[in-house]
């Protein structure tokens, strides 16, 4: 019983397992400069398996969510650009790119939702949609951002590193989600939408705020890879589709809706840096890295998808 | 033999009219015309051959595609793409350019692709993952695959007797892929709609249990279907040779998706159990077109993403909409 | 009396150019229990779905309280104190007892959260009415996922009590719950009327309607009929409504000849996990009745039968050969047919047409790879002629058929495999009285050709109409066999509470 309803607590366990067999193959891990360095590299991803989770637990799926990070990341470039580089304006940008990412999330939302479209193929049209948007704002990688942006970004804030701070918050507020009507709404629909609608709940609304929600978390990830890279890329996001959902079900989320957890999804995605990590540094010869890392992975989302069910 | 009820639906007036696969193709003639007007000589005779044989491959990747979507459960393959490039890697090594080694070449990729889309199905069985963890985690292991097969340089040449195959004409100028196409098609479409086989699969994907107590051995042909799609991924990776001649590695990367789009705008309903493989056919040949127009306009790839994407979502709310909860 | 809690006036539902309901007409009184009768697709789920929201009307009106309402949704409803019981239950598989109960009502603390312990108190007292008779298992905390069938009934009933309503509407809401758990239903609802709460209640069991219902209206092809005082009306009046011209419906035994003294099938210490050992003879021609409460190993029996459920030990013989009941497979290869009333689960293929439904299983005994239309539909005739099935073509699809006739359909598939043994498992669930007579017709030919059936039916009168002899059931065992004179209602209630 104590797996019921907290499937993050099995990812957790295969988190500590793999941290260990990281441990062992680089032993300097856990000095804090390589700690805080992996975190950063891992951070977009738990960033975006989090926000995707939401999706899922209503029962859809969100594949413009990479499509997603890169046109934020791309418009916060250029806005910060075309405000003028001040602190005002990078605080503006800042909001914008969060109002781009609700914005996108919530047009998928409708789409699927009100519309009622078929998830899969409606977001990888909008998908297309949002790729083409930010190739048409920046053809092509480049642009700058003040130094001021990856140093603040890089550095810490009352002793803490930024990012362990972006971390905690995202953390907090999926936890104080998770207590609400809403969270427990989000599950019901995700489980059985007809049986929700009938009980009256609210059901298109709550489709709609977990994709703007998606969308939010994207946008997050976006500004915090503008960090990292201090440049906009339009093709940045891609690869974060799929991962996003295999760190999600590492993480205990079942992809029919219903069960699952944000937090399983944080240590899903940690699980997937780890695991880079522990290829990389075990000196494999390098022809049998991404063959062994293949199915580590598959056999992880199998554990996974297991442990969602149990 | 049969009373009428009393209360007996009236058709439309022209059901067809409505029918996804009907749109399809009527869309693709439409798009033709608009080529034509703006490009001149964008559907003459060798320019619609020509795109019917890129059509050809995604039709073929999409047959996979629309056997384990009809299976119903959820059903997809995104290791399509893998099995693909695989077939491809497989052919061109065995192959090595001699027409002796084609049909053993053949036979390679046949079991390869076949065994690991059953590995595919007996996880989805078995197990029970869902398809689309399952077939995703299976797309990074033969991302591995490849990368071992090749340690990074590609390699492999096809035999001039496949390239003679696909490309050269049969006759009045139409390629040899094509008619392969067509056998193919003809060949899953009876399958599907003139044997038990195909009535069990329709009965799989509808409902899995009352199939199961109707007699359908449901484990077996569900991997069954999984192997199906990987065999006709790799026989697509296989054709794709004799039509560029030399390997590519993530030749089939392109693929994954489209070939569900294709199914989806077809009419294959993606919970299972109603659809076709010509509708499958009408979705290719139209996504095909589509590629080809927003290229030959000459619009800019942002554009043509935004057109392109645009597209798909006017063509799901025209007939893509599911039911609502409130009737 | 003060207003009328619910009005319809010609309230109509069309969905395309099918027509659910036309032209409803209806009244509830506050306190009173109005009983909505009719087959099924005859509209009363549909007039029901209308007052609750869940479905907007095609025209009509429809007033709540005295006032016109136009509901937007079922929210709207909920909130105006129409309380529902769906017949396919609105429960959230992963969400637990506690919170389905108050899902959409969940109570709060100051902070704007969930208050837990708040939701598991409320949901411990409503568990409470039901006593022990709820079951092992039920419990706030429990996942909903992993209650039986008539605990999922009861958390759906709970949900509709804890809303407080003042219409309370349950669709079938007593169709798996066994006799002591019905009667604490009743109970309540009793108490719920005298405080003026008005109820709808959807029943198909005969013997309910006079226990608990004030009136009666009876619903036919989407139109209501007849409303009829329970107190001034009687069993056949109700029937002459429903079946329109014909009268039908009495629980007396049909004439049959004897079954034949060849052996169908043999089973020897055959048990399973939830099943005693069971040794028992079924003659060709015989009709063996499984009765006893509500799950208790009638339908374990059936699917061990059938090969659907794991794990068995014991011998099977038929027609003299050791059948292993492995799969449904090869059940259906050794001569065995399953029908159960859960066709929507079991049975039909929706989406499909009629004619694939009907043809899969002998394609797959015969292992003929072609389908061959012609030598099927010859083959087919006689079968649909002898069920009465009602289709305007094989092509459409099976879900526009009305339930009886989709049961049909489901028969006609295993008929056309000539079974040895037929395997019925509460076969005539929610259709209407003259597909459940024809069925019954059919039975009797069958019976007649030597094929041996064992019948389960929640329904006594189903049970004694039908079968030559029953084996009552209790946690799995057979305690009692009932036959000759002893098959009357009263022999077979006695024996299904006697303790095993």
């Amino acid at each position: 019983m104590i797996l019921y309803r907290r499937p993050w607590v099995a990812a957790l366990a295969v988190t500590l397992l793999l941290l260990l067999a990281n441990l062992a193959v680089q032993p300097s891990l856990f000095k804090p400069a390589i700690m805080l360095s992996n975190l950063s590299s891992w951070l977009p991803l738990i960033l975006v398996a989090m926000g995707q989770t939401y999706v899922v637990l209503s029962g859809d799926i969100d594949l413009s969510i990479g499509a997603i990070i890169s046109l934020v990341n791309v418009s916060v470039v250029s806005l910060i650009g075309a405000f003028g580089g001040g602190d005002g304006a990078l605080l503006l940008a800042i909001v914008c790119g969060f109002a781009i990412g609700i914005g996108a999330g919530a047009i998928n939302g409708v789409f699927v939702a009100a519309l009622r479209l078929q998830p899969i193929v409606t977001t990888f049209g909008t998908g297309i949609l949002f790729a083409g948007l930010a190739l048409a704002i920046m053809p092509d990688a480049g642009g700058t951002v003040p130094d001021r942006v990856f140093e603040t970004y890089a550095g810490p804030l009352l002793g803490v590193p930024v990012i362990l701070w972006i971390l905690s918050l995202a953390v907090l507020f999926v936890i104080a989600l998770g207590r609400t009507r809403f969270g427990l709404r989000a599950l019901a629909v995700g489980g059985d939408a007809q049986a929700a609608f009938q009980t009256g709940l609210p059901v298109t609304r709550v489709r709609i705020l977990n994709y703007g929600l998606a969308g939010g978390f994207a946008a997050l990830a976006a500004l915090c890879l503008i960090g990292e890279t201090a440049t906009g890329d339009p093709l940045l996001g891609g690869s974060y589709t799929l991962s996003s959902i295999s760190a999600l079900v590492l993480g205990g989320t079942a992809l029919s809706g219903g069960t699952g957890g944000a937090i399983g999804s944080l240590f899903g995605a940690m699980s997937l840096g780890i695991i880079n990590n522990v290829i990389f540094f075990a000196r494999l010869p390098f022809e049998l890295q991404s063959l062994i890392q293949g199915i580590i992975v598959l056999a992880a989302l199998a554990v996974g998808t297991l442990v969602a069910r149990r | 033999m049969i009373g009428l009820t009393a209360s007996l639906p009236t058709a439309p007036r022209f059901p067809w009219a409505r029918h996804p696969i009907s749109i399809a193709f009527l869309l693709s003639i439409l798009l033709l015309g608009v080529g034509e007007t703006l490009s001149p000589g964008f559907a003459a005779p060798g320019q619609i051959l020509s795109l019917l044989t890129v059509a050809a491959f995604l039709g073929l990747v999409a047959a996979g595609q629309t056997l384990v979507i009809l299976g119903g459960r959820e059903g997809i393959d995104l290791s399509v793409g893998g099995t693909v490039s695989l077939g491809a890697l497989i052919a061109g090594n065995l192959m090595q350019g001699s027409d002796a080694m084609l049909l053993p070449a053949l036979l390679g990729v046949i079991l390869v692709c076949g065994i690991i889309g059953a590995i595919n199905g007996l996880g989805v069985t078995l197990v029970r993952l869902p398809p689309l963890v399952m077939t995703l985690g299976m797309y990074g292991v033969i991302q591995g695959l490849l990368v071992l097969l090749t340690r990074g340089r590609p390699s492999g040449k096809a035999a001039p007797l496949l390239l003679d195959l696909i490309t050269a004409p049969v006759f009045a100028g139409i390629p040899g892929l094509l008619p392969v196409w067509a056998l193919i098609a003809a060949l899953l479409t009876l399958i599907l709609t003139r044997t038990s086989l195909g009535y069990a699969i329709y009965a799989l994907g509808s409902n899995e249990l009352a199939a199961r107590f109707a007699g359908v051995p449901t484990v077996a042909l569900r991997i069954g279907l999984y192997a199906g799609s990987g065999i006709l991924g790799g026989i697509t990776g296989f054709l794709l040779l004799g039509y560029t001649g030399t390997v590519f590695v993530g030749v089939g990367d392109q693929y994954v998706l489209p070939s569900i789009i294709a199914v989806v705008i077809g009419g294959t309903s993606l919970a299972g159990g109603a659809g076709s493989y010509l509708g499958t056919v009408a979705g290719a040949i139209l996504l095909t077109i589509l590629q080809s127009l927003l290229t030959t306009l000459a619009i800019d790839p942002a554009g043509r993403q935004m057109i392109f994407g645009a597209t798909l979502l006017v063509l799901m709310l025209l007939y893509g909409r599911r039911q609502a909860l409130r009737g | 009396m003060g207003a009328l809690a619910v009005e319809a006036i010609g309230l109509s539902k069309t969905y395309g150019a099918v027509t659910a309901l036309r032209e409803g007409h209806f009244q509830l009184r506050p306190g009173e229990v109005h009983i909505l009768l009719g087959s099924n697709g005859s509209g009363k789920s549909t007039l029901c779905k209308l007052i609750a929201g869940s479905i907007r009307p095609s025209s009509g009106e429809l007033s709540l309280f005295g006032t016109p309402t136009n509901l937007s949704g079922p929210n709207d409803a909920r909130a105006r104190g129409i309380g529902v019981f769906y017949q396919e239950l609105s429960l959230s598989p992963h969400l637990s007892v506690a919170e389905n109960i108050l899902l959409g009502a969940e109570p709060l603390t100051r902070w704007g959260t969930v208050d837990r312990s708040a939701l598991r108190h409320r949901a411990r007292d409503l568990i409470a009415l039901f006593g022990s008779a709820a079951g092992p298992g039920l419990t706030p905390d429990a996942p909903v996922s992993r209650l039986s069938f008539d605990q999922k009934q009861i958390v759906e009933i709970l949900k509709v009590f804890s809303s407080n309503p003042r219409v309370i509407i349950l669709d079938e809401a007593t169709s798996s719950l066994d006799r002591t758990q019905v009667t604490i239903l009743f109970e309540r609802l009793r108490a719920l009327k005298a405080q003026g709460v008005a109820i709808i209640l959807i029943t198909h069991r005969m013997e309910e309607i006079f226990e608990i219902g004030d009136r009666v209206t009876i619903v036919r092809d989407g139109l209501s009929v007849a409303t009829l005082e329970i107190a001034a009306t009687d069993k056949n009046e109700i029937v002459h409504h429903m079946v329109g011209a014909r009268i039908e419906g009495s629980i007396q035994r049909r004439l049959r000849p004897e079954p034949s003294l060849e052996t169908a099938l043999t089973l020897d210490g055959l048990q399973g996990p939830a099943l005693a050992p069971l040794s028992v003879t079924l003659r060709r021609g015989e009709i063996l009745g499984l009765g006893g409460l509500h799950g208790q190993g009638q339908s374990d029996l059936l699917l061990t039968l059938f090969g659907a459920q794991g794990t068995q030990a014991g011998r099977i013989t038929i027609a003299g050969q050791r059948f292993r009941p492995t799969s449904p497979r090869a059940a259906l290869k050794a001569g065995i047919a399953y029908i159960s009333g859960d066709r929507r689960r079991v049975g039909v293929f929706a989406g499909r047409p009629v004619f694939e439904n009907l043809t899969l299983s002998i394609l797959l005994k015969t292992g003929a790879r072609r389908v061959r239309p012609g030598l099927l539909r010859t083959l087919l005739e006689p079968i649909l002629n002898r069920l009465k099935l009602k289709a305007p073509s094989l092509a459409v699809p099976i879900q526009s058929l009305s339930g009886g006739n989709q049961q049909k359909a489901v028969i006609g598939r295993w008929l056309t495999t000539k079974p040895k043994v037929l395997l019925l498992d509460d076969p005539t669930k929610g259709i209407d009285i003259q597909s459940k007579n024809d069925l019954y017709a059919m039975l009797d030919s069958l019976c007649a050709e030597g094929v041996g059936i064992i019948l389960y039916s929640s329904e006594d009168s189903e049970l004694l109409g039908n079968a030559d002899r029953v084996l009552v059931f209790n946690s799995g065992q057979v305690t009692e066999e009932l036959s000759g004179a002893r098959l009357t209602e009263f022999d077979l209630y006695q024996a299904a509470l006697k303790a095993a």
